[in-house]
Parts: C-alpha cells; sequence; structure tokens
C-alpha cells in the first residue's frame, strides 16, 4: 500500500514539473511581450505564472529528490514540508495576483487511498503533528484558491463573452480546469484520498495543457496574421 | 437613458504604428497619401509617425522621379511579426494593443 501511495504521489509530483514548465513558458511570453507593449496586466500575469511555476517546480523537484533519497514519500521529512508550504503560499498568492490583474484589466483518493496515507499515518505517531498542521495549512490554500480562481474564471467568461475569441477560450478552459481541479483537491483534503489528489493534479495538468495549446496557437495565429 | 453602445477608444500609439506598417507592408513601397489613406490619419499626424517609425529604424524613405516612398526595413518586418503575436497572446486575456 505504502508503495502504491509513493507512486501515486510520484506521479503528481511529475505532473507538478510538467505543469510548473508550461507556467514558467507563460510567464516568460508574458514578460517578453510586456517589454513591447508595457500593459499593467500582462505584468500580473507574468508575476502569477512565475509564482506558480517556481512553487511547482520546487515542490514537485524536492519531492522527486527526497523520495529517490529516502525511497519513502509517505514519511514526514521537514524538506517536504517546508517545499509544500512555500508551493502552496505561492500558489494562492498567484492565483490572488490573477485575480487582481483581471479586476485591474475589467475594471480600469478512493477509501482505499486513504486506507494506505492513514497506514502510514500510525507508522509515523510521532510526527503527527506534520500533518496536522499539514492538513490544516493545506485546507486553507484550497479554499483561498477557489476563491481567487473563481474570480478568474468569473472574468474569463466575460472576456470570452465579449470577445468570442478561440484563444480566450483556451485560456477560459484552461483557468476552469485548475480551478476544478482545486476542488477535487480540495474533496481530497477532507475525505483524506490519495486517489482524489492524483485526480486533481491530472485536472490541474490538462488545464496547464490547454494553456500550453494557447501558447502554441497564439504564436500561429501572430504568424499567420503577420503572413496576410 | 441608458447608453447602449459604447463609444469606440482611441487607438493606442502602438496600434497606429501598426497599421502604418501594415499599409507600408501591403503597399511594398508605400506614398504617404496611400498610408494615411489605409491608416485612417490626417497627414500632420502621419508625417509625426513616419517620423516616429523612421527614428526608430522601423522605415526608410525613398525618392524616386520627385515622388516619396516609404519601405520597410529588416527591423520593421520583425516589429510587425512580434507585435501580431503578442496581440494574439493577449487576446487571449482580452486585452487588445
Amino acid at each position: 500500500m505504502i508503495e502504491v501511495a509513493s507512486q501515486i504521489l510520484y506521479a503528481d509530483a511529475l505532473l507538478n514539473l510538467a505543469s510548473g514548465a508550461v507556467a514558467l513558458l507563460i510567464s516568460y511570453y508574458a514578460f517578453h511581450f510586456n517589454k513591447l507593449l508595457e500593459n499593467s496586466v500582462l505584468r500580473f500575469v507574468s508575476f502569477g505564472f512565475m509564482m506558480l511555476g517556481m512553487g511547482l517546480l520546487v515542490e514537485a523537484v524536492t519531492r522527486i529528490v527526497v523520495t529517490a533519497t529516502l525511497k519513502t514519500i509517505v514519511a514526514p521529512n521537514l524538506l517536504l514540508s517546508l517545499a509544500s508550504a512555500i508551493y502552496l503560499f505561492l500558489q494562492v498568492a498567484s492565483y490572488f495576483v490573477f485575480a487582481w490583474g483581471y479586476a485591474l484589466g475589467a475594471y480600469t483518493q478512493t477509501k482505499v487511498g486513504a486506507a494506505f496515507l492513514l497506514a502510514g499515518l500510525t507508522k509515523y505517531q510521532r510526527l503527527r503533528r506534520y500533518y496536522l498542521a499539514g492538513f490544516a495549512v493545506n485546507l486553507v490554500a484550497q479554499l483561498l484558491s477557489i476563491v481567487f480562481l473563481a474570480f478568474v474564471v468569473f472574468q474569463g467568461v466575460l472576456v470570452y463573452s465579449r470577445s468570442h475569441n478561440r484563444l480566450s477560450l483556451m485560456v477560459l478552459v484552461g483557468f476552469t480546469l485548475i480551478f476544478a481541479a482545486h476542488l477535487v483537491m480540495l474533496a481530497s483534503i477532507l475525505a483524506v484520498s490519495g486517489l482524489l489528489l492524483a485526480l486533481g493534479s491530472v485536472i490541474r495538468f490538462a488545464g496547464f495543457a490547454s494553456m500550453l495549446v494557447f501558447l502554441i496557437r497564439s504564436g500561429r495565429v501572430g504568424a499567420a496574421r503577420e503572413a496576410s | 437613458m441608458v447608453e447602449l453602445v459604447q463609444p469606440e477608444k482611441p487607438r493606442s500609439r502602438l496600434k497606429i504604428y501598426l497599421d502604418v506598417l501594415s499599409a507600408i507592408q501591403a503597399e511594398g513601397e508605400a506614398k504617404p497619401t496611400h498610408i494615411l489613406y489605409k491608416a485612417n490619419l490626417s497627414y500632420d499626424r502621419l508625417a509625426k509617425y513616419l517620423e516616429e517609425l523612421a527614428a526608430k529604424g522601423l522605415i526608410t524613405e525613398k525618392t524616386e522621379e520627385e515622388n516619396r516612398y516609404f519601405v520597410l526595413t529588416p527591423q520593421g518586418r520583425e516589429f510587425i511579426k512580434e507585435v501580431r503575436k503578442a496581440e494574439a497572446f493577449i487576446g487571449g486575456f482580452g486585452l487588445t494593443i
């Protein structure tokens, strides 16, 4: 069971790694275009995706390195806890930045999983406080993320309803999937479900994949307009 | 009475640059009268923008048989390409140039 949990969390770390890379790519392009356009909303987009990407990469790389070194991913580890805290902080901050930026632009695990995670807990009783503290921090971070993302998605719907632009639809789909992922992750915390956590990561990765498609398509659309 | 139609926002400087450069690109070698017609600018404003674009090295002026023409420089072509990509990117976030 512990082995299965380790594999799920390892796959989760790999998805976070890929998502972080996409977030940093979007941040780079927003930064690059901001040098040309000098737009305050673009600065928020760049800064937000940079924080989100950095957080995802710090958390994913730390988890992969610690797993490879310690051969267990379920055991509480101060380094992992620190990386998770940094990630959660950056994640909430980045969603806040997106929400702020959009506001600125608009107005100026299954039961089996629970069992193996709980088995891990009973094995490491003396370090239970890590989990309890982590539980509270995760819960608050997810709730805040959901509130900020709900606002971002709402603004995204307004933007798409006005523009009917395919590229804004891709951004909307991306943020909606990330929003849905955080709802699933909140459920995973409440149900102590590793599988739900993994499902949340897959949905979030799908959101970032939509953002990647947006990035590629925007480059092509730009090139096509230039040619015509 | 509620205003149902919002007045159109004035074009940004960058948008005007793009319109002027696109007009020149479409013609290859463009006369000022053709540019002002395509970019929808008065002659005074066009003269000001052509001067700015030439100073930035995005266009050059040619004179043939007493006729003035403007042509894009390689930097001008690259600038259009970048602005078009930026326009498509920011469109995803509901922004326009």
